[in-house]
């Protein structure tokens, strides 16, 4: 009788805090529901991209227009070119342009083959980026949009050292991560990222994954394409149509 | 009652982890940002905020509203995928203020040589130049003369007509004199003795009766001659110099389609046939000659 007494209060406190820590876990799950501003639904996309490395030439138009349309400080970029030249011992040479840079000169030597790789964030479906982030302002959207808070964001660089394509800087006058949004305001009204819209020989192209009548899904059943650095396990969404094996 | 003073510390237990809970809730309540968890694990705000900029490259359309004749012109023209905004900046406050917010009109060849400027990387199939070597080509003297000179921006592949009458062969010349415009004057009488169609077999009879009989007989004869006037060759403009012309249809290359004449990899093909140090220097013209015509007054060869 005395020990089922005693034994009463800690199956009351079990039970307290049981419901208390409930309460708590309660509190914290995310509400599930869809973005509910009018005409756009994110549920309903799933935006991915491809670049035809067989038809850039290298003009910088993507990377002008993306400065322009996102105000991109000096000295950062959010997209580039790559040029690759791999001469005939099969030694390869890559120098890149930025888009406050000269545009790409030439290069005396022989080379054998050629080409330009446009970079730019991969939007991964397993982003690194936003698992290591400590403060839940490296995020991706509904519709596959890695993005960043910059309210949120306190700059410490984990996400930039953390992404395998090196697409991420720190903004040199706010002081946090930057990166491409792919113009997450352009898209979701209906239009196409800037540099899509800039590239004159179609060699970057947007389109909605979910959509299998869209251009980019597609060309993806269509064309053999390859994956930026696919042992890391990212599950990038940028496609390299025609990439060559030297490219990483 | 000793009984319940052996729950007194259990009690304190409670106050402490009380306290600690609304602690607890209370730095979540003031750390956590209301829409935190609104979609996932970051600012549901933060969403809106990204959706918030104004798009600030319109596009063609935007353009459309009052330059409407350049759009059209431009559509037509090898340079439509070219948006206007590549060239001239982003749109959006001067197509919202008009002219007050003036927009940019790049002048130098440095804006074609984004895109044109030869360079190995580059896909063989995108006509590229080395500015120097086209201007000695079509002869053009000062180093500082923009492409826009001869190539209509917006229409780049139509010459400017002024300097095309300007550089005319003489025979296109003389057409000009009367025909100022594309098309003929109706109310103008055809002069007696006025040839019905001024072939170039007109007046080279010799080279042409020997061009039907030789490989490259479907190709006209304006694709390699232009009908302009350069200093070197005194009216006659030939291209074979440069064996990069030769490479316009003969380069090999992804792009190419089965009607496509034969592709060879350049320079790799003059040295796989190099016997010497002066074959090194050889274009295609002086071996291949036989697969175009004679010249008149060097026998077979030139």
């Amino acid at each position: 009788m005395t020990r089922s007494r005693r034994e009463m209060p800690r199956r009351e406190l079990l039970r307290l805090l049981a419901g208390g820590s409930g309460l708590l876990l309660v509190s914290c799950v995310p509400e599930a529901g869809a973005d509910s501003r009018k005409g756009y639904d994110w549920s309903r996309h799933y935006w991915g991209y491809a670049v035809d490395t067989t038809r850039c030439i290298g003009c910088g138009a993507c990377m002008r227009a993306c400065r322009a349309e996102n105000s991109v400080p000096h000295g950062v970029y959010r997209t580039w070119i790559e040029r690759y030249r791999v001469d005939a011992r099969g030694k390869v040479a890559v120098d890149a342009a930025r888009p406050d840079g000269p545009s790409f000169g030439v290069v005396p030597g022989e080379v054998v083959k050629a080409f330009f790789v446009p970079k730019l964030c991969n939007h991964c479906e397993r982003s690194v980026c936003t698992q290591v982030c400590p403060v839940g302002a490296s995020y991706a959207t509904k519709d596959g949009v890695v993005l960043v808070d910059e309210e949120r964001c306190i700059g410490c660089g984990y996400c930039v050292q953390a992404c395998p394509y090196g697409s991420r800087f720190i903004h040199p006058t706010l002081h946090v991560a930057s990166k491409c949004t792919l113009c997450y305001h352009r898209i979701t009204p209906g239009l196409q990222p800037a540099c899509v819209l800039a590239c004159p020989v179609e060699a970057r192209l947007f389109g909605d994954l979910k959509d299998p009548k869209s251009r980019l899904t597609t060309i993806l059943r269509q064309r053999r394409y390859r994956l930026l650095r696919p042992e890391m396990g990212t599950h990038p969404k940028c496609y390299y149509i025609g990439l060559d094996a030297e490219v990483v | 009652m000793p009984l319940k003073a052996s729950y007194r510390h259990t009690y304190r237990l409670f106050i402490i982890i009380g306290v600690l809970a609304g602690a607890g809730l209370l730095a979540r309540y003031l750390l956590v940002p209301s829409s935190f968890g609104q979609y996932g694990a970051y600012r549901g705000g933060a969403v809106e905020a990204a959706r918030r900029g104004e798009p600030l490259h319109l596009g063609q359309q935007g353009c459309t509203e009052c330059h409407e004749e350049k759009v059209k012109l431009h559509a037509k023209d090898a340079h439509h995928r070219v948006q206007c905004e590549v060239c001239h900046g982003p749109g959006r406050r001067h197509a919202a203020e008009g002219t007050a917010a003036s927009i940019d009109k790049p002048r130098g060849k440095q804006v074609c040589l984004t895109c044109h400027q030869l360079l190995s990387a580059r896909p063989g199939a995108f006509p590229q130049i080395e500015w120097r070597e086209h201007f000695r080509f079509v002869g053009v003297k000062s180093d500082n003369t923009p492409c826009t000179r001869c190539h209509e921006p917006h229409e780049p592949l139509y010459m400017d007509r002024d300097v095309r009458t300007a550089r005319l062969h003489p025979l296109v010349q003389r057409c000009r004199d009367c025909h100022a415009g594309r098309t003929r004057d109706p109310s103008t009488p055809q002069p007696a003795g006025h040839p019905a169609i001024f072939e170039c077999s007109y007046c080279h009879s010799k080279i042409t009766k020997d061009f039907a009989k030789r490989p490259h007989h479907k190709v006209r004869c304006s694709t390699c001659h232009l009908f302009f006037k350069e200093s070197e060759f005194a009216g006659r403009i030939i291209r074979d110099a440069d064996p990069r012309f030769c490479l316009l249809c003969h380069r090999a290359g992804d792009f190419r389609s089965d009607k496509a004449p034969p592709g060879i990899e350049w320079p790799a093909h003059r040295q796989e046939v190099a016997e010497g140090p002066e074959d090194a220097k050889k274009r295609c013209i002086d071996c291949h000659r036989d697969r175009i015509h004679i010249v008149p007054g060097k026998g077979d060869r030139p």
